[in-house]
């Protein structure tokens, strides 16, 4: 299966991410190389969330809710922009629950991008 | 598309720089910074940006410093700001509006409508940009043939007064030191360069007036008599009326000062002066200054009534009150600027 249709399948909005890059697939195959090696780089961890101050952690999510955004990785995107929201709102807790139940799906969608660019 | 105008890309975001990289690439220069603070200096050291599009929300420096900045510096006027921005806080867009700010992308972006509206608008800056340096090359020739008019003009009465025209010019360049040095002293009269240089350019009609006085009166040998004189005082009111009959071959700014200049350049400190018998203050600076500059001038110069006196001496007469009563502040500024005066005179 294409790399493009195995991340539809993960909730990936291939077309609109696409279309966003001019419909131009060979950029929007590198930027999506660019996006996993920025999560793996972030490495945002469940216990970052147990932050008393959560200046960075708001930093790091808030840089992977504007790429993920771009890129139409909703599912990434949506649980981003969750997170962002009640880690500026000074709940950090709620944050994590959040982090956590969709941590999977991106680590599927990372690993996905990953094997296809070997 | 115009390979020679650069687009500035300021994101804390790598991918998000990189994205914005490759949808203007082919068609800008580009130039990225990863924060407020290189935003600024690739601002300062770039005059050919055409462009920038900011993130609001950085470390450190955030889009809007990188806005005060811009507004400091006044390149806020010539380069279009585009806000990139996930609109969490609309304050922050308000502010970025109020700091000057052309227009709001809105993360996630759509490259298409990106790169139309950035193109439209640097297209439009660029057409802009032009016509204002269009407008003020003109503007300048334009105040370079009114300086040349009212110069010829003043010249012109001049030569009924048996001097050669130098005398205007000389009050202009006198005026010039000695109200920079009362802008330098006394900053409380808000003196701009600009408008100093207006005010020199306005000294030279001074004495348009003149033109006026009979030849019997203005070219006297002698002392003139108390009637003579009442009618030779009557320069300063007249001056204002030929001042008034051609108001369009000067800008309004300068001819504001010409007819004050005109007006009240033997007005004196004491109120003993003529026409309007103002005291103190009530006399603007720069007519003030004009006093003293062509009373240096025709202390130091012939005329057909009297030889000229030497500098120290002339100095010596107008600190000792005897040709009317200054300012003490213009004359502590004509005190300080002599030198320069008698290099020029």
């Amino acid at each position: 299966m294409s790399l493009f249709d195995e991340l539809k399948n993960l909730g990936v909005n291939v077309d609109e991410g696409m279309g966003r890059l001019m419909g131009n697939a060979s950029l929007y195959e590198k930027m999506l190389g660019k996006f996993a090696k920025m999560i793996r780089d972030s490495s945002v961890k469940s216990e970052d969330f147990d932050c008393e101050d959560c200046t960075e952690l708001i930093e790091k999510t808030h840089a992977i809710k504007g790429a993920s955004g771009n890129l139409s990785v909703t599912p990434v995107y949506a649980a981003y922009t969750e997170i962002v929201d009640l880690l500026r709102s000074n709940q950090p807790e709620q944050a994590k629950i959040v982090f956590d139940k969709n941590l999977s799906v991106q680590d599927d969608i990372i690993a996905c991008i990953e094997n296809h660019m070997q | 598309m115009d390979r020679d105008k650069t687009i500035l890309i300021v994101d804390d975001i790598e991918i998000n720089r990189d994205i914005l990289e490759e949808i203007f690439k082919d068609d800008y220069k580009i130039i990225k910074a990863c924060n407020g603070a290189q935003a600024i200096e690739a601002i300062n050291s770039n005059p050919d940006i055409s462009a920038v599009l900011l993130d609001l929300l950085m470390p450190e420096v955030n889009g809007l410093g990188v806005l005060e900045e811009m507004n400091k510096s006044g390149k806020i006027e010539h380069i279009p700001v585009f806000l990139i921005t996930a609109a969490e806080s609309q304050e922050m867009l308000l502010e970025g509006y109020n700091l000057g700010a052309i227009d709001v992308i809105t993360k996630p972006f759509m490259a298409h409508f990106l790169k139309y509206r950035i193109s439209n608008v640097i297209e439009l800056y660029g057409y802009r940009n032009e016509l204002e340096q269009i407008v003020a090359e003109q503007v300048e020739r334009l105040n370079i043939v009114n300086q040349s008019m009212v110069e010829t003009l003043a010249t012109v009465i001049e030569f009924r007064d048996c001097e050669s025209g130098e005398h205007v010019k000389r009050i202009s360049r006198i005026t010039k030191i000695l109200m920079t040095e009362v802008s330098n002293m006394y900053p409380e009269y808000h003196l701009s360069k600009t408008e100093i240089d207006k005010i020199a350019s306005s000294a030279i009609l001074h004495d348009v007036g003149k033109i006026s006085i009979p030849d019997k009166i203005l070219n006297k040998p002698g002392r003139l008599t108390d009637e003579e004189f009442e009618v030779m005082k009557q320069h300063t009111v007249k001056g204002c009326d030929i001042l008034q009959s051609i108001p369009d071959i000067m800008d309004e700014g300068i001819y504001d000062y010409s007819y004050d200049i005109c007006r009240h350049h033997h007005e004196r400190w004491d109120g003993r002066g003529y026409p309007d018998g103002l005291v103190g203050d009530d006399i603007s600076i720069w007519a003030q200054v004009v006093s003293v500059a062509d009373v240096y001038d025709a202390l130091t110069s012939e005329r057909v009534y009297k030889k000229a006196f030497d500098h120290d001496t002339a100095f010596k007469m107008i600190f000792n009150n005897e040709c009317g009563v200054f300012n003490p502040k213009v004359l502590k500024a004509f005190e300080n600027s002599i030198d320069k005066i008698v290099g020029k005179h």
